[in-house]
């Protein structure tokens, strides 16, 4: 489904991917950790398609089509999604006029029919009821005023919504609570199927406790370093990162 | 020809049976012109095309409505409104013999209880003219007056539009402004916030384009004590526009407890468009609440993104975006008629802005 070739990618100058390479296929949950600054949320915003971010060589393919040459709205209509760090708060935009807007516009583009009022509600309820989110989510603003752990439902619950084929969630475990979590780790799993890949970085162990992960990564100063099942996810909580950096520097040696 | 009575024929209270009824109200020259022009006038809506008559023929204000036509060339019409009235003006401005000017003073007074006053500009397209309207504005101890202005004309007109305000104690003005189109537009209001618990609220939506210069000059002076003023304005320049919001707080002496709040911020959407914002704040209370603030600025590509992101195309995101940033300021507007005129004026107006912003 995604294929990641020796990715580098520069922002504001500097280089910040230096030769990522991952694949990803379908039905798979892969899990990105690292320390701060390895590159993970640029690699997120450099898949769904961010102004700021400069490929200076390799490729990334998906589903067989040159992810990169796509506009952000073109990556969406072809079921990539990016769950953001940070949501971005719009003041005066309603949450169900964007949302439908949203929808449509990726159906449109996929040739598929657009939803009518009624149909687009009744997913809409459908799909708040699944995240115990309350309706009146639908008649604010899009995060305007949202707490954290508002935000990060919201994006889950338009994930949920939107049903991508590749969902990246960047950081959506930050800033949340216990409960939080896990209604978002629900959230994720009940959406879990075969013709759908997850891509979750995260800082901490703890969200693999509730999304188990088939695949675990760890990425350090914009590259891959090691990669294993989810026991490698135990070892990092346990040792560290400088455990990996240390290992690293060894092999190098 | 009928007999077409001076618009000062407002100020008599037999008028109020006619107005009772539906009141179409259109001065001499106007008809000419109307007529020259060829429209039929099988009934009084049919004088007018159906494009201008669609933009003020609400149900809701069919009742209580005047419009005129190109003004007067001087009139002076007095309003007392009583409790509960609803008025809705319409100035319409439409092609004339000779380049025209029309002007209006109107005095308004709200004594007891609460009216509403919505004043409405159009116009037909090709018409030069400069309309002037002054009004004089009394809110009484303890009345409320809501005031929507919504300005929506055609390149060719220019409107200058003056107001003074004087609320007494305890009284409570509330403005809702939309001005769109015009080549000059040019809004002066001084209010002042005469008696103690005075109130001043100000909502307001200017968007410039094309080579249009929308001017628009703020005065709220807090002349008692626990009087409360709230400005909150939305500026969009467009293309070769050109705004300016000039927006002044003074607190008098002795107006202890006031409480002023100026908040405006501005979105240019081209290299050469153009808003000045100037927040003037003046205290010479002691113990005042008072915050301003103004900010001129572009879309936020963090929201463009973020709408892309999900799906919706550029020009539609940005299209989100600006009707968002607008919208803003008619958030607490409350009434659901008066919001959906103002979101048809806003579809009607904004998404140019968008093409010609690419």
């Amino acid at each position: 489904m995604l294929k990641i070739d020796n990715l580098h990618v520069r922002v504001a100058g500097k280089e910040i991917l230096k030769g990522l390479t991952l694949q990803v296929n379908a039905g798979e949950v892969h899990a990105i950790m690292g320390p701060n600054g390895a590159g993970k949320s640029t690699l997120g915003n450099v898949l769904a398609g961010r102004e700021g971010y400069e490929v200076t060589q390799g490729s990334v393919s998906y589903n067989g089509t040159n992810l990169l040459e796509l506009e952000p709205e073109q990556r969406a209509a072809a079921g990539v999604f990016l769950a953001f760090q940070y949501p971005v708060e719009i003041p005066g935009v309603n949450n169900t006029y964007f949302l439908k807007a949203a929808l449509n516009a990726q159906r449109k583009y996929r040739g598929e029919a657009e939803l009518d009022s009624m149909q687009f509600l009744k997913s809409v309820r459908e799909k708040l009821r699944v995240l115990h989110i309350p309706d009146d989510l639908m008649n604010r603003a899009v995060n305007a005023g949202f707490s954290g752990g508002e935000k990060k439902r919201n994006e889950i619950f338009q994930m949920a919504l939107l049903e991508p084929k590749l969902a990246i969630l960047d950081e959506t475990d930050s800033g949340l609570d216990i409960d939080a979590l896990r209604m978002v780790a629900d959230g994720v799993n009940a959406m879990r199927y075969p013709q759908r890949a997850f891509v979750v970085i995260t800082h901490y162990q703890r969200l693999l406790d509730y999304i188990v992960p088939d695949f675990v990564h760890v990425m350090v100063d914009g590259r891959i370093v090691e990669s294993g099942d989810k026991s490698l996810a135990l070892k990092l909580e346990e040792h560290g990162y400088a455990w990996i950096a240390e290992r690293k520097l060894a092999g190098a040696a | 020809m009928r007999g077409l009575p001076s618009a000062s024929w407002l100020a008599r209270p037999e008028m109020d049976a006619v107005l009772d009824k539906e009141a179409w109200r259109y001065s001499e020259r106007a008809w000419n012109a109307l007529h020259a022009q060829e429209f039929t006038a099988a009934n009084t809506p049919a004088l007018l095309p159906g494009s201008l008559v669609e933009q003020f023929d609400w149900p809701e204000t069919r009742a209580r409505r005047v419009v005129f036509v190109n003004g007067e060339a001087t009139a002076t019409a007095e309003l007392h409104l009583s409790d509960g009235e609803r008025l809705h003006l319409v100035f319409i401005s439409v092609p004339d013999a000779q380049p025209a000017r029309w002007s209006l003073d109107l005095p308004i007074t709200v004594e007891t209880g609460s009216a509403e006053v919505v004043e409405q500009h159009i116009g037909l397209d090709g018409t030069e003219i400069l309309g002037e309207l002054t009004s004089h504005v009394r809110v009484g101890a303890g009345a409320r007056l809501r005031m929507t202005t919504l300005g929506d004309l055609p390149d060719s007109v220019s409107l200058y539009r003056r107001a003074n305000v004087s609320i007494d104690a305890g009284g409570a003005y509330s403005s809702t402004h939309a001005l769109f189109g015009g080549r000059l537009q040019r809004f002066d209001i001084d209010v002042d916030m005469a008696g103690e618990q005075a109130s001043y609220v100000s909502r307001g939506v200017f968007a410039p384009r094309g080579r249009q210069h929308i001017d628009v000059h703020l005065d709220a002076r807090h002349s008692a004590r626990d009087t409360r003023s709230d400005v909150l304005w939305r500026g969009i320049a467009d293309q070769r526009g050109r705004g300016i919001l000039h927006g002044a707080i003074t607190v008098a002496a002795g107006a202890d407890g006031a409480d002023a709040q100026l908040q405006t911020k501005n979105l240019l959407l081209s290299p050469h468009a153009e808003i000045d914002a100037q927040p003037v704040l003046e205290i010479y209370a002691d113990e005042v609440k008072a915050s301003h603030g103004a900010t001129v600025g572009q879309l936020d590509e963090r929201a463009l993104f973020y709408l892309r992101s999900r799906g919706v195309p550029l020009a539609a995101a940005r299209n989100l975006l600006i009707a968002g940033f607008c919208r803003e300021a008619f958030a607490d507007l409350g009434d659901v008629a008066l919001s959906a005129r103002l979101e048809a004026v806003l579809a009607r107006r904004l998404p140019q802005a968008q093409e010609s912003a690419r």
